[in-house]
């Protein structure tokens, strides 16, 4: 009882700490991409201490709500977007047989969870009271929604390749091949969920929901202060989270040479594909949303279908 | 107020058409434009545009000040490609005054239009990026290249005149700063850097199929509502219509210049971005021939100017207009005789640009707006002067 | 929609595109511990009022045509009469001259009508100020700068009233 609290402790600070220094490292590599330094004066020479300063900033400034809006909403919309992504860390197993909650079903457990930011983003750009919001918030209905359908698809490939819903399970089942090396399937299945993360992210090509340039903040701009500072953060949980699982599902997790301990190879890999990400974010474009829910409904949803069945049958035949 | 507030409401329940404020602050309206937008859904059902939040009374001014200071004024009405505006009202004068500019003059003021072409169909091509794209996300990316190679070229600028941006260069009667071999020699190497530049630009946003889904088929104009609504330069090319005012009534030296005038025929703000990518590609040969092809002589021709009231011109009007990166910039000038002038009006090609906002938004998406607006390239300085 | 192979090509030279730049320098000045050097001709600066290097005595002879030549007014000079100067120039002086330089747009007329090579913009970096007060430059000010251009001629830019004439000869510059 006593561990499992100390665990869940220093699993939940590491993570907010590695979900802090992510800020810093997108801002350093986007501005690597674009032919300039990123931060570098707060915690010279590097700018280190950047992430510290902006959560400072983000607490000290006042906290505005509406007088129109919808005050329980209104609060809940961060809470409800930070949280479920914080806890998906809890089911992220860091060594054999080691996580905060270790049990057969972490798998559907921990995507459940990651739906529930939905709730959030909506509930805070319809309780806001304004039109920009709300729009934001129409989107997300279609948009997330219907990603969440070819993302899970995807990620049954691992479940069926391994026979387990549990996180641990499949990775164990990976100690032969990563899952993303499997012919065909591994890298379909690696793709699909790589684009659908990217909408359920908000990241760029597919990051309608706050479309700076349209609808500014979207949905949190009537956001201020700390609850502003829990959507930042929790964007970049929710981001973090979706790395770490795809370095679960499909790159191995934990497991690697000896040389270096499990949780650091998975730290790597989440590392890895979160710069991936940050690749795509800031090279592409904004796709509009019907085309975003064209690609949706007739490419990635078939494919994603099709990709079960290939899986299936090729667990079956082995 | 309250009445006003009861009557919008009634409409949005009775219609379900939600009226939204792109107010004048707003990142991606390109200046302080007000867009008053009915949207059913995401679907835009009417747009208005609302301007005069950047007015500052330069005609009313001019009327104030006399012809000698008033050129480095109008620069700030375009403000992405100043020496349009002075070159303007400098051909007006000295139109108006048969005021005779030296061959080199003439040549050097067409020298820094042309820079300055380039600069501006650099910051149009970077803030469409951030349009499409985002703040967030590729767009920037798009958008620090683009202010990249156009550091490259503010600097040159800076090194000829002093100043990076609203240069003066433009006087009646010529030009104040001159080119020498060193300069001419960094303009040509410049000319090759911005060059090389382009296929990178290209492949970060009009090569990437999101872009051309984005921009194809979107914001169509027709030659005939284009005609209509007075719409001129790039957009006018869009569309078909070879107009160029370089070409119609030559001025300065492109009389004696190759002008090239890109077009393309389908009307969209893809075939308004391709047109204004030729236009880079024709400027930087335009800037080629300059510094080959530059008559030796005087870049001045009156005498040093002294107190600015002892310019007068003879009473009368004119009107002159030059191809500003957006359009036809047109001055009209009406004169009594005396050192300041009667009335000045300025046709701010942005202004006729805009217009034509009205008819392409409806039918549209959001997300539509922006990318309609971004191809425009409209320049509030230049539509409320 | 285009062809999928279109689509992924797209996408694979845009990001292509960013990667190639990560690996370039950064063009990031880090200012204040990197300055950029500052063309010859810069007139971003402040003002300053000049002395005749030769025999100390102020250039300024009060004529008056930089605040008629100001297209934002913000220059006002009164003329006094005093003793007649060793280089010949005469014998007026400026009795106040003050340059509201927070509506200055830096078009360098003053100085190109100066016939004295009185006023001229300095190629020191930020005139920036912590207060309003700081930006109205007062006869004393402009003179200092004057004094600072006499130990360093450097700081003074290129285009003086003599200068900007002789470019703009309708002869020919030489």
């Amino acid at each position: 009882m006593i561990a499992a609290l100390i665990l869940s402790a220093l699993v939940l600070s590491v993570a907010m700490t590695i979900v802090a220094y992510m800020t810093w490292l997108e801002r350093k590599v986007a501005a690597r991409f674009q032919n300039r330094i990123g931060p570098y004066h707060v915690g010279a020479p590097h700018g280190w201490l950047q992430p510290l300063a902006d959560i400072m900033k983000l607490i000290v400034k006042e906290d505005i709500t509406p007088r129109a809006a919808d005050r329980v909403l209104f609060n809940l919309g961060p809470v409800l977007v930070v949280v479920p992504a914080l806890l998906g860390f809890a089911f992220i197993p860091i060594g054999p047989g080691l996580a905060v909650a270790n049990h057969a079903y972490s798998f559907p457990f921990f995507l459940a969870l990651a739906s529930l930011t939905l709730l959030g983003v909506f509930a805070a750009g319809w309780s806001s009271n304004n039109k920009y919001a709300l729009l934001s918030a129409l989107r997300l209905v279609a948009l997330v929604a219907s990603y969440e359908i070819p993302m899970i698809l995807a990620l049954l490939v691992p479940a069926v390749l391994s026979g387990s819903l549990s996180l641990s399970g499949i990775v164990e089942a990976q100690r032969g091949l990563w899952f993303a090396a499997t012919p065909v399937i591994g890298q379909l299945s690696l793709l699909l969920f790589l684009v659908c993360a990217l909408a359920e992210g908000n990241k760029s090509p597919l990051d309608l929901l706050e479309a700076e340039s349209e609808l500014v903040a979207a949905y949190n701009v009537e956001y201020s202060g700390i609850k502003f500072a829990l959507f930042y953060a929790g964007e970049y949980a929710h981001t973090l989270a979706m790395c770490t699982l795809a370095a679960t599902v499909f790159f191995g997790g934990y497991l690697g040479p000896a040389f270096l301990p499990g949780f650091v190879w998975l730290l790597l890999k989440s590392v890895v594909l979160f710069v991936g990400v940050l690749w795509i974010r800031w090279s592409l474009m904004r796709v509009r949303i019907d085309q975003a829910l064209r690609l949706n409904w007739l490419v990635l949803f078939p494919v994603a279908l099709v990709n079960v069945f290939l899986a299936a049958f090729w667990a079956a035949g082995r | 107020m309250g009445v006003q507030a009861v009557s919008v409401s009634v409409v949005e329940r009775e219609f379900g058409e939600l009226a939204l404020n792109m107010g004048p602050q707003h990142p991606s309206t390109h200046g302080v434009l007000r867009l008053v937008l009915h949207l059913s859904g995401e679907t835009v059902l009417r747009a208005k545009p609302a301007i005069g939040y950047l007015h500052r009374g330069v005609e009313k001014l001019s009327e104030h000040l006399a012809y000698d200071q008033l050129a480095p004024v109008y620069e700030r009405n375009d403000y992405l490609s100043p020496t349009s505006n002075s070159l303007a009202y400098c051909i007006a004068v000295e139109r108006l005054g048969s005021i005779e500019v030296p061959r080199r003059g003439r040549f050097v003021r067409a020298f820094v239009a042309e820079w300055q072409r380039i600069a501006s169909h650099l910051v149009w091509l970077g803030t469409l990026g951030l349009d499409l794209g985002g703040a967030l996300g590729g767009g920037t990316t798009l958008y620090m290249y683009c202010f990249r190679e156009r550091e490259k070229i503010l600097d040159f600028l800076e090194t000829l005149t002093g100043t990076r941006f609203h240069t003066n260069v433009n006087m009646i009667g010529g030009c104040r700063y001159d080119l020498d071999a060193e300069l001419s020699a960094r303009s040509d190497r410049l000319a090759t850097e911005i060059e090389g530049a382009l296929p990178e630009l290209h492949a970060m946003s009009g090569g990437t199929s999101i872009f051309q889904e984005r921009t194809r088929g979107v914001g169509v104009i027709s030659p005939d509502l284009a005609l209509s609504v007075g719409v001129t330069g790039p957009t006018l090319r869009g569309s078909g219509i070879a107009h160029d005012v370089r070409r119609a009534v030559p001025y300065d030296a492109y009389d004696e210049l190759k002008v090239e005038v890109p077009t393309r025929t389908a009307g969209d703000a893809e075939a308004r971005y391709l047109v204004r990518m030729d236009e880079i590609r024709a400027s930087i040969a335009l800037v080629r021939a300059i510094t080959a092809g530059l008559p030796p002589g005087a870049i001045f021709s009156r005498k040093p100017i002294k107190n600015p009231k002892a310019t007068k011109l003879p009473a009368g009007e004119v009107y002159a207009a030059v191809e500003s990166p957006r359009g036809e910039l047109g001055i009209h000038l009406v004169s009594e005789g005396g050192p300041r002038p009667h009335r000045l009006k300025i046709r701010g090609p942005s202004f006729a640009n805009l217009q034509v906002v009205e008819h392409l938004l409806p039918g549209g998406l959001v997300a539509d707006v922006v990318a309609i607006l971004g191809s425009l390239d409209p320049v509030m300085g230049d539509v409320d002067r | 929609m285009a062809s999928a192979s279109a689509i992924f090509l797209g996408t694979l030279k845009a990001m292509g595109t960013t990667l190639r730049n990560a690996f370039r320098r950064s063009t990031t000045l880090r200012y204040p511990k990197e300055k950029r050097p500052l063309p010859a001709r810069w007139r971003g600066g402040s003002f300053a009022l000049t002395f005749d290097p030769g025999t100390g005595e102020e250039n300024c002879i009060g004529c008056r045509l930089c605040e008629y030549i100001c297209p934002s007014e913000i220059i006002a000079v009164t003329l006094r009469k005093g003793e007649a100067r060793a280089n010949g120039i005469g014998a007026t002086y400026c009795d106040v001259f003050t340059l509201d330089y927070q509506a200055c747009m830096q078009c360098e007329l003053c100085i190109q009508v100066c016939p004295t090579d009185a006023i001229v913009m300095t190629r020191a970096l930020s005139p920036a100020t912590r207060t309003r007060e700081g930006l109205f430059l007062s006869k004393e000010r402009l003179m200092d700068n004057g004094r600072r251009l006499l130990e360093e001629t450097s700081l003074a830019s290129e285009a003086t009233g003599t200068k900007l004439r002789e470019w703009t000869k309708p002869e020919g510059a030489a």
